[in-house]
């Protein structure tokens, strides 16, 4: 059925609508059960991680000195106390602030410095190319612990830092990927176009690949997330992760490890927490991976 | 689908196969050692890995623990800690104290050579060579000479230690010193078997050269496994000498060395986690394995007086005073520590501690007003809150320094907490790059002077709150020409009180070894110089075990 | 293929040059020195303490004199244990973790590659869940969490296994369960990843149609291809292994490599980091280099450059 057409307008009432590429992957993912479920509860740690500590009646550094080490719903504890009598559930919101910052933060750092690094390598090619993967291979052969250990112990222990360690780190196989992406899109027709039509090379880089780097690079932070979380709980189990009274998951856990027999909450609670939260990311990540490009599994 | 369930069907038959071959050799599952039939071995943790089993290279009581086995120096100590001859029969000082004469008794190294005077000799020397680079060697500078020597301006044969004939070493001080005989029980001046050093150099110590004149000999020393000792027959008490074989573990982990101990792996775990303590006394857990005496070591607080706010002697005692020692040692490291208002611990030799000031029992709510009144005539209020950086090492736990921020907090002071790796807060500290610090200190030897010494003001790096009075400084002067130990005692007291009140630096609370011990270990006598050799230690079922093998 | 090899044997030599002495400065940055412990040194200590370990030269002296010593074979003594050197720790901790971390990967290969092929062909039904929610719980929990845990359970509850040490074959049971399960995990992640992959694949397709055998597609025509992926993991993931685990050898009491290459950094004994970090480097692209030409090996469509 169709209306006459005024004159000098097109009709576009029943025009087929188009679907971009974001709208399919957006549909992809919100058909995946685990992911979608997953986003949900990454968005709701991540509210109750920025308001929660204002809703629980005790501060995360309060010393409450006849609460030591309290069962859950003892002494208006909800999740108990550690051995200070601090409430466990105000730090261990605290704690996954933190761990949350941290893996954010410490996967933006790594995607700024390898989508750069690698972007470039990958796009100028030849000898630079080969110079600058060669530098990331002589990274890569350094243990990763011991580097940020030097980092941590030069630098002292503040958060930034503790970040900025991290990521410092974990650019490299972002660079790698991101290099190796930008090697296969330099040689696509559109970026021959763009080269003919007289644009410059940064040009190029941030308006025509960067925005195709998006996909996968958006899928490998939110998979390194969770590696930087466990990275930052190693360093506190080697006691050199956030200063007190400040907490993290891995902190957190590492203290109730030592207590699990005395006191099994202060290891569950938090133990529960970063594994919800670190299956989130994982099984987020797989999902976008999926969404955004199903045949490259 | 045939696919799928003969792949998990070999997954599945590989498990079993695996944990059947593991479980075949399977007597109840033990990590214990198996130890050679007819023989009783004690199996024992220790913190780490000695850096070296060399004495005057050595620094740590994970070493000292070692040699006390392998080594007996001029004195010793009995199972209670009591000093006793060691390699000296008897010993005795001149009129003035200066000179120190030791005779020797008739004992042979490992290898049959008969252990003389000489090797006192040497083993002095070798500590204070420069090219040793001993890092206790400062320890005995009080022996005439030492310091020149040390430094390299003086030859080492003029050294104040001279054998007198094969069987008696004489020693000559700077000045008098009672507790001297104390001090030779320190590792660092072990005797070393001089024709042995002087054949290998360095390398002396390796399993095969290593030639002892104690209990046991060194079987074999894998770094990160274990050390192994066994009995030495020219020991000369070796036949009153029990356990045949002895082997160290270095357990970095408290927590897994003591569920080990549990499960019957160790006879001894040394240095368990303190907050382990309390849990491990419960009557269903081990609570008659569990000992925690006193030890000669202070945890401290100590102030940088170069900080404006430092200075002030009055906020230097509010702070001690709205510390919260009773509930840290009770509630928080609940080992048995407790609080201490003097720098000398309790039960040192020769001394009487000193006692709590008169604040001390009020309650705490008291403390801390009181506390406030002294911030505020010092100037510091709601509108000029105090602020500070308060550092301590990565040994100390945590928690007691979160408790006391959080107690000034409540006061209003705002203290900023920093961890730092001993490395790095040791280094600090002597340059006073810091602001308040948390520390600890252990005696070197069991004398009041050990801990009174740093707060000398010619002690330099080491006196980190600058205690600086002529009139201290005098009093331990005197002390050290006072022959009379009650009149010495008394002397030194009162040098403890003026430096207390001054408050440049805060005792906390007194340390404890702690350490596990399986009930059926005879001879285990717990006493504050924490000296357990295991000469002394046997089984009470030593018969059955010997038999069972 | 030969020439590739050879290219990239040659370049280890220089790579390992400009790492150790990257590593060797980057040492020196940090504060602190090897010898202070407990307590600060006098001066005139400090003094003899640094001449005897050459440490009171220029800096770039010492560097072209460990240089020296590294052609001939001598890495030195241990600062910190110092009647050991730094060859004789390495000699005698890295077969044990090697051991350790050999097996631990088999098995953690074996069963995942298992688990990652049945969750492929139950691809989004129940075993498809299992397999994927148990790899990423496996994934989510720290080391330091499952050896006390598995500790608690095993050891001190059921009194099945020893909670440590070194010695018997039951003595490493739990070590390596705890090593080989966050391996498993990816492993079977990989898997499942690349079979899913490789069952959409046109050559996949053209063998049914050919008409083969689910069994003989599965096998022969899929896993290959589903391993790729695997392969180029697998390098770097036996180098960190076989290298050892600071977590699992200190809980468990365990004389390996591992705890050297934190704790030799924390403790400024920068002989041993030296060390180990030339060791690590050497595995990490040896095991490249062979993933690399098995990757090209596998996938006839890889061309190596």
């Amino acid at each position: 059925m169709t209306t006459a057409p005024e004159p000098g307008r097109m009709d576009t009432s029943n025009a087929i609508k188009g679907r971009s590429l974001l709208d399919d992957a957006r549909r992809r993912l919100a058909q995946n059960r685990a992911a979608s479920v997953a986003a949900a509860i990454l968005v709701l740690l991540v509210f109750i991680a920025l308001i929660g500590p204002f809703l629980v009646p005790f501060g995360y550094d309060q010393v409450n000195k006849s609460d030591v080490l309290s069962a859950p719903f003892t002494h208006g504890h909800l999740l108990g106390a550690d051995d200070l009598g601090r409430d466990l559930l105000a730090r261990t919101l605290v704690g996954l602030r933190v761990s949350i910052a941290v893996g954010v933060v410490a996967s933006l750092v790594a995607l700024l410095i390898g989508v750069a690094y690698g972007a470039v390598a990958g796009y100028v090619g030849g000898r630079v190319d080969e110079l600058m993967m060669r530098l990331v291979d002589v990274l890569y052969a350094l243990p990763f612990i011991f580097f940020v250990i030097v980092l941590m112990v030069t630098f002292g222990r503040n958060l930034i830092l503790l970040f900025l360690a991290i990521g410092a780190v974990e650019w490299l196989t972002m660079a790698r990927i991101v290099r190796g992406q930008t090697l296969s899109l330099k040689r696509k027709e559109f970026i021959e176009a763009a080269r003919a039509a007289g644009l410059s090379t940064p040009a190029i880089l941030l308006r025509h690949i960067a925005p195709n780097l998006v996909g996968p690079v958006i899928v490998y932070v939110t998979l390194t997330i969770p590696t930087v979380i466990l990275a930052e709980s190693f360093l506190s189990f080697l006691g050199l992760g956030v200063q007190e009274p400040l907490t993290s998951l891995g902190t957190l856990v590492s203290e109730g490890a030592n207590q699990m027999e005395l006191a099994p909450w202060t290891l569950v609670v938090p133990a529960v927490a970063m594994a919800v939260l670190l299956s989130a990311f994982n099984f987020l990540g797989d999902g976008l991976r999926d969404a955004i490009d199903p045949k490259d599994r | 689908m045939g696919r799928i369930s003969t792949l998990s069907r070999a997954v599945a038959v590989g498990v079993c196969a695996g944990i059947l071959a593991v479980t075949a050799g399977c007597h109840k599952a033990g990590g214990r050692a198996p130890c050679p039939s007819g023989k009783l071995c004690f199996e024992a943790t220790n913190d780490a890995d000695p850096a070296t089993l060399d004495p005057p290279r050595t620094s740590l009581t994970i070493e000292a623990n070692v040699l006390s086995d392998l080594l007996i120096g001029l004195t010793d100590r009995d199972a209670a800690g009591r000093l006793s001859p060691g390699m000296a029969q008897s010993w005795s000082a001149s009129s003035d104290g200066i000179v120190w004469t030791f005779k020797l008794r008739k004992a042979l190294w490992s290898d049959g050579v008969p252990v003389t005077a000489d090797d006192f000799v040497y083993t002095f020397r070798r500590l204070e060579d420069p090219k040793t680079a001993s890092d206790y060697a400062y320890l005995f500078y009080l022996i005439k000479g030492a310091e020149a020597v040390n430094s390299g301006r003086a030859p080492l044969d003029s050294l104040g230690v001279r054998a007198l004939d094969p069987h008696t070493v004489q020693i000559t001080l700077t000045h008098p010193a009672p507790y001297f005989p104390e001090m030779l029980t320190h590792n660092v001046v072990l005797p070393v078997p001089r024709h042995v050093v002087e054949r290998y150099g360095d390398s002396w110590v390796q399993p095969g050269r290593f030639v002892a004149n104690g209990p046991y000999l060194l079987k074999s020393w894998t770094l990160g496994d274990r050390i192994v000792l066994e009995k030495n027959p020219l020991f000369y008490e070796a036949q009153k000498v029990c356990f045949d074989r002895i082997s160290y573990y270095p357990a970095p982990d408290p927590v897994s060395a003591e569920r080990r101990f549990k499960a019957g792996d160790f006879d001894l775990d040394i240095d368990f986690l303190a907050r382990r303590a309390r849990y491990l006394r419960r009557p269903d857990q081990i609570p008659k394995a569990v000992h925690t005496p006193p030890e000669l070591a202070d945890t401290y607080m100590t102030f940088n007086t170069h900080f404006a706010p430092f200075s002030d002697q009055r906020v230097r005692v509010a702070l001690s005073m709205s510390t919260d020692r009773d509930f840290i040692t009770k509630a928080l490291t609940a080992a048995g520590e407790k609080p201490t208002y003097g720098f000398v611990p309790a039960g040192t030799a020769n001394y009487d501690a000193m006692k709590a000031p008169v604040w001390a029992s009020w309650p705490f709510p008291r403390r801390l007003a009181e506390a406030r009144k002294l911030l505020s005539a010092a100037g510091y209020g709601p509108t000029h809150p105090l602020r500070f950086e308060l550092k301590y090492p990565n040994g100390i736990d945590p928690a007691v320094a979160a408790a006391m921020q959080a107690d000034w907090r409540s006061i209003g002071v705002f203290a900023s907490l920093v961890a730092e790796e001993p490395q790095i807060f040791y280094q600090d500290l002597p340059v006073r790059d810091f602001q308040a610090a948390i520390a600890i200190w252990v005696a070197d030897y069991d004398d009041a002077l050990t801990f009174l010494n740093l707060l000398q003001s010619g002690t330099g790096g080491q006196n980190y709150g600058d205690y600086n009075n002529p009139e201290y400084d005098a009093l331990l002067a005197q002390a050290d020409h006072e022959p009379d130990a009650g009149k010495r005692a008394a002397i030194l007291e009162r040098a403890e009180a003026l430096a207390m009140a001054s408050a440049n630096i805060v005792p906390l609370f007194g340390r404890v070894s702690r350490d596990l011990v399986d009930p059926r270990i005879t001879g285990w006598v717990d006493n504050i110089t924490a000296f357990h050799p295991k000469r002394y230690l046997c089984r009470s079922d030593a018969a059955a075990r010997r038999a069972a093998g | 293929m030969l020439g590739f090899i050879l290219r990239r044997i040659l370049v280890i030599a220089p790579t390992l040059f400009v790492v150790v002495t990257a590593t060797f400065f980057l040492m020196r940055l940090a504060p602190g020195t090897p010898f202070q412990t407990g307590r600060k040194l006098p001066p005139v200590i400090e003094k003899n303490v640094m001449r005897k370990f050459g440490m009171d030269r220029p800096l770039v002296e010492q560097y072209a004199s460990y240089l020296e010593g590294v052609a001939h074979g001598d890495f030195g003594p241990s600062l910190k244990y110092q009647d050991k050197t730094v060859a004789q720790l390495i000699g005698e901790g890295f077969p044990k973790s090697l051991a350790l971390g050999l097996t631990a990967l088999t098995l953690a290969t074996a069963l995942g590659v298992g688990a990652g092929v049945m969750a492929a062909l139950a691809q989004n039904r129940p075993p498809d869940y299992l397999v994927t929610s148990l790899a990423v719980a496996g994934l989510c929990v720290p080391t330091f969490v499952t050896a006390p845990l598995l500790i608690l359970v095993f050891a001190s509850t059921l009194g099945w296994l020893p909670s440590g040490g070194w010695g018997e074959v039951q003595n490493l049971v739990l070590p390596i369960t705890v090593l080989a399960l966050p391996q498993t995990a990816v492993i079977a992640r990989l898997t499942r990843g690349g079979m899913i992959e490789a069952l959409k694949s046109n050559f996949v397709r053209t063998a049914r149609a050919k008409g083969l055998s689910s069994k003989a597609i599965v096998l022969r025509h899929a896993l290959p291809a589903a391993v790729l992926p695997l392969v180029s993991y697998l390098g770097p993931a036996c180098a960190g292994l076989i290298t050892g685990s600071l977590v699992v050898e200190q809980i468990f009491n365990i004389p390996g490599l591992g705890r050297y290459f934190v704790v030799s950094a924390l403790q400024r004994d920068y002989t041993v980091v030296m060390g180990v970090v030339i060791l690590y480097s050497t595995l990490i692209m040896a095991l490249n280099l062979v993933a690399d030409v098995l990757y090209a090996a596998l996938d006839p469509r890889v061309v190596l450059e």
